[in-house]
């Protein structure tokens, strides 16, 4: 019985994994000037692919409610289409949730719905590509991220102190007073879309200075069950980011207000390979499409005696709790070559995980006077090219299942 | 952990729950731009549900192996309260004959609870053991903060120079884990502008020289505020010296730097003739014990055997600590020692607004220049 239980679970498994793509092929427009959610031009013309982004468990919050209802967080399925007009890119996802939630409450614990948008700065080595989350230590990426707020009041934004203060306490009355309210809101009133550019989780920071030309919508439809939809446009080229080869990686995360998701509490895809045009690129498509063949089960036995000590994921329990990050979702969100990496070269990216404070018995990674950070584990490069490959490709296998 | 910590102590015997402190802080920081709900500063009757509601039970801190706790992040409505407004515009314009005939001032919807809803309730039967005290409660910016813990974007500090726990409101992304991490929940999310805010112990007036809002306008006088490295500062010497001032709930493991006395002037409790019963409190041992862990024991001892010294010899440094007769002697702000931290940072320090309480262990009295004051 419980062989065929598992062969059924390797099926659905397999058939999730067919579903799923993560090659995008941006389609050539004349304009992307005004593009809006639900325009024609998106209709018509927008070659989706279905793209699996899975629940970020890397590291736990704290946030009681939050954690009880994504305990046993599914996959999504999510449409992915990008455009371009020569000048810039487009971005479209378009992701199912039942229920539309929008910030616009006086409260203190709801959360809106969202989308994110991340570029890896550089991808001319898609061997090495940024951390999934957020990038690393120099390997930057750039983030556009659009939530559903009504509106949200920017205070000192433009640094006008003298529209901050309490209407009572102006020295104005009637129609003055009009007016003074109605220029902070005028001055105040910003819908919620950011970019910023990020070097691993906590050193996210917020493009302020205007030199990220970026734009989003995000627009909820109620038919197949409700359905968000979102864009960003941004420049082919800038600062933060540029194609390799007429190719981006790209990957995308969506928030879920009904389930108090924000911040890493998300689901995330893996990086995507979107292909401009013309060029060459068959590299990145290369690395983000690859199985590794190899001994699943061998894989696990490697994974329980050389992992399970410090690492856990769903079905190895035994680790202490903050140790190390979690990998019960690193099959949907890593590639191969990341899987590869950290297991023979666990220095070339350090994730940050919790704040040092909030575990402080649990250092990820060590920091030398220069700040220079030193992983806690310890290189596998002891292990046979085959042994890597069985574990890579069992490491391959954790991931949650996607929602039917 | 900061390079210098400033604290408060607070002394609950003198405490009378007028709520002018938290007046001071509300019309000073919190009454706009969505921070209306917010009481940086409450005044809460103990025993009692406490604001925001049972906060106590809602999570946050760390154990004892020192791991953050996951916590539950209160609602407006229910945990803390919506500030309503009252129908003044419908009293001025309404028609005394047509309308309702008994014109009265009303919420302008119907509240189910807010901060003390429950004020001056406690426990106990009266008249025999009834008691509460009251407890006044800021930001306790501790030196190991479950906000600044639990936050994933590094948004929240602690200033090097005196240890005030500050969120930065350009990294903050109003995520909440702070709230979630925060044990005392004093940490709070505005949402107009989607960030979390907090009490600032005051920082831009002590850096001119004046007290907390809270602490200047305490009626009572229960409020002192110094460095504790200053052994010359009250505060210095109700914490280390006497060791009569404690933290709040230590056991959450975050090292407030607010500090009580204890209430030990209770009265006695009567019996069911009505008789009082000598050497009785009516505020149990066990609830002081739950509030401010076993040193609390000692503090109380300390606190009576002064009494009885005072009493008997007429001389009590810690008696004459606790009766407040100077603000000045209250407050240690220490205005050089921020000057000289602006100084080395660059910047134009604060100009100084009051002299009367800068000293401090950087800044001796005879630095006190033009203004005066009779002693």
């Amino acid at each position: 019985m419980r062989g065929v239980v598992q062969v059924a679970a390797a099926l659905s498994l397999a058939a999730s994994v067919m579903l799923a793509g993560t090659v995008v092929e941006a389609v050539k427009v004349k304009s992307l000037d005004g593009i809006k959610c639900g325009a024609d031009l998106i209709r018509k013309n927008a070659k989706f692919t279905k793209v699996a982004v899975y629940p970020q468990t890397t590291v736990q919050m704290n946030d009681k409610k939050a954690n009880e209802l994504n305990k046993d967080a599914k996959a999504k399925l999510v449409d992915v289409a990008a455009f371009t007009d020569g000048k810039s890119v487009a971005l479209i996802v378009r992701w199912p949730d039942k229920t539309k939630d929008v910030f616009d409450c006086y409260c203190s614990d709801k959360y809106p719905d969202g989308f994110a948008v991340q570029f890896a700065s550089d991808a001319s080595n898609p061997e090495k590509l940024p951390y999934i989350g957020m990038g690393s230590d120099g390997r930057p990426v750039a983030i556009y991220i659009r939530k559903a707020y009504g509106t949200i009041y920017e205070p000192n934004g433009d640094g006008n102190v003298e529209f901050q203060v309490n209407p009572h306490n102006v020295n104005a009355f009637g129609e003055d007073l009009k007016k003074f309210e109605k220029e902070v809101e005028k001055r105040g009133l910003k819908t919620y879309q950011r970019a910023f550019v990020s070097e691993g989780f906590r050193s996210m920071t917020e493009i302020k200075d205007d030199s990220a030309k970026f734009r989003t919508d995000m627009h909820y439809v109620e038919k197949n069950g409700g359905m968000w939809g979102g864009l960003v446009v941004r420049p082919i080229e800038d600062e933060y980011a540029k194609p390799a080869k007429g190719e981006y990686a790209v990957a995308v995360a969506v928030w879920d207000g009904k389930e108090l998701q924000r911040d890493g509490l998300k689901r995330l895809s893996g990086w995507i390979a979107v292909k401009l045009p013309g060029g060459d690129h068959a590299q990145l498509e290369k690395v983000v499409t690859e199985q590794v063949q190899g001994d699943v089960n061998k894989g696990q036995e490697l994974a329980m005696t050389n992992c399970a000590s410090c690492h856990r994921w769903k079905g190895a329990e035994m680790a202490p709790k903050y140790m190390a990050p979690d990998l019960s979702n690193i099959g949907g969100q890593a590639t191969a070559a990341y899987i590869k990496e950290s297991i023979v070269d666990p220095n070339a990216v350090i994730v940050p995980g919790y704040n040092r404070n909030a575990h402080p018995n649990f250092s990820w990674y060590m920091v030398d006077e220069n700040g220079n950070r030193t992983s806690a584990m310890p290189p596998f490069n002891y292990l046979k090219p085959e042994e890597i490959n069985d574990l890579t490709a069992y490491m391959q296998t954790l991931k949650a299942e996607v929602e039917k | 952990m900061s390079k210098r910590q400033l604290a408060m102590v607070m002394d609950l015997n003198k405490c009378i729950g007028c709520q002018t402190c938290t007046v001071a802080c509300k019309t000073q920081w919190t009454n706009r731009n969505g921070r209306e709900y917010m009481y940086w500063n409450n005044v809460e009757t103990y025993p009692g549900e406490g604001y925001p509601k049972k906060w106590m039970e809602l999570g946050g801190g760390f154990d004892a192996a020192g791991d953050l706790q996951p916590g539950i992040i209160p609602n407006i409505e229910a945990d803390y309260g919506v500030p309503w407004d009252y129908n003044y515009d419908s009293l001025a314009e309404q028609n005394l004959l047509s309308d309702d005939p008994t014109p009265a001032c009303r919420p302008d919807q119907s509240p189910t609870w807010g901060p003390n809803w429950d004020e001056d309730q406690g426990a106990g039967n009266f008249p025999n053991d009834n008691y509460f005290f009251y407890l006044p409660r800021i930001c306790n910016h501790c030196s190991n903060p479950g906000c600044l813990s639990a936050c994933p974007r590094d948004a929240i500090f602690k200033r090097e120079e005196d240890g005030v726990v500050l969120v930065d409101l350009d990294r903050c992304q109003g995520y909440r884990y702070c709230i979630a991490g925060c044990p005392y929940k004093k940490i709070y999310f505005n949402p107009k502008i989607s960030k979390s805010e907090k009490c600032i112990l005051c920082f831009p007036r002590i850096e001119q020289g004046l007290p907390p809002a809270c602490a200047q306008s305490c009626v009572g006088r229960i409020r002192f505020v110094g460095f504790l490295d200053d052994e010359e500062s009250q505060v210095y010497k109700l914490v280390h010296k006497y060791k009569v001032a404690i933290p709040l709930r230590p056991d959450y493991g975050t090292q407030p730097n607010v500090y009580y006395i204890p209430p030990t002037e209770a009265p006695p409790k009567f019996d069911s003739e009505g008789r009082i019963i000598e050497g009785s409190s009516r505020v149990p041992i066990e609830e002081l014990e739950k509030l401010f862990g076993p040193a609390v024991h000692d503090a109380i001892k300390t606190i009576k055997a002064e009494k009885e010294k005072r009493k008997k010899t007429g001389e009590s440094e810690l008696m004459d600590i606790l009766i407040a007769y100077q603000h000045k002697d209250m407050f240690r702000l220490d205005h050089n020692y921020y000057v000289e931290v602006a100084k080395k940072k660059g910047m134009k320090p604060m100009p100084l607004v009051d002299e009367r309480y800068v000293a401090g262990k950087y800044t001796k009295p005879s630095s006190i220049s033009h203004f005066k004051v009779h002693a």
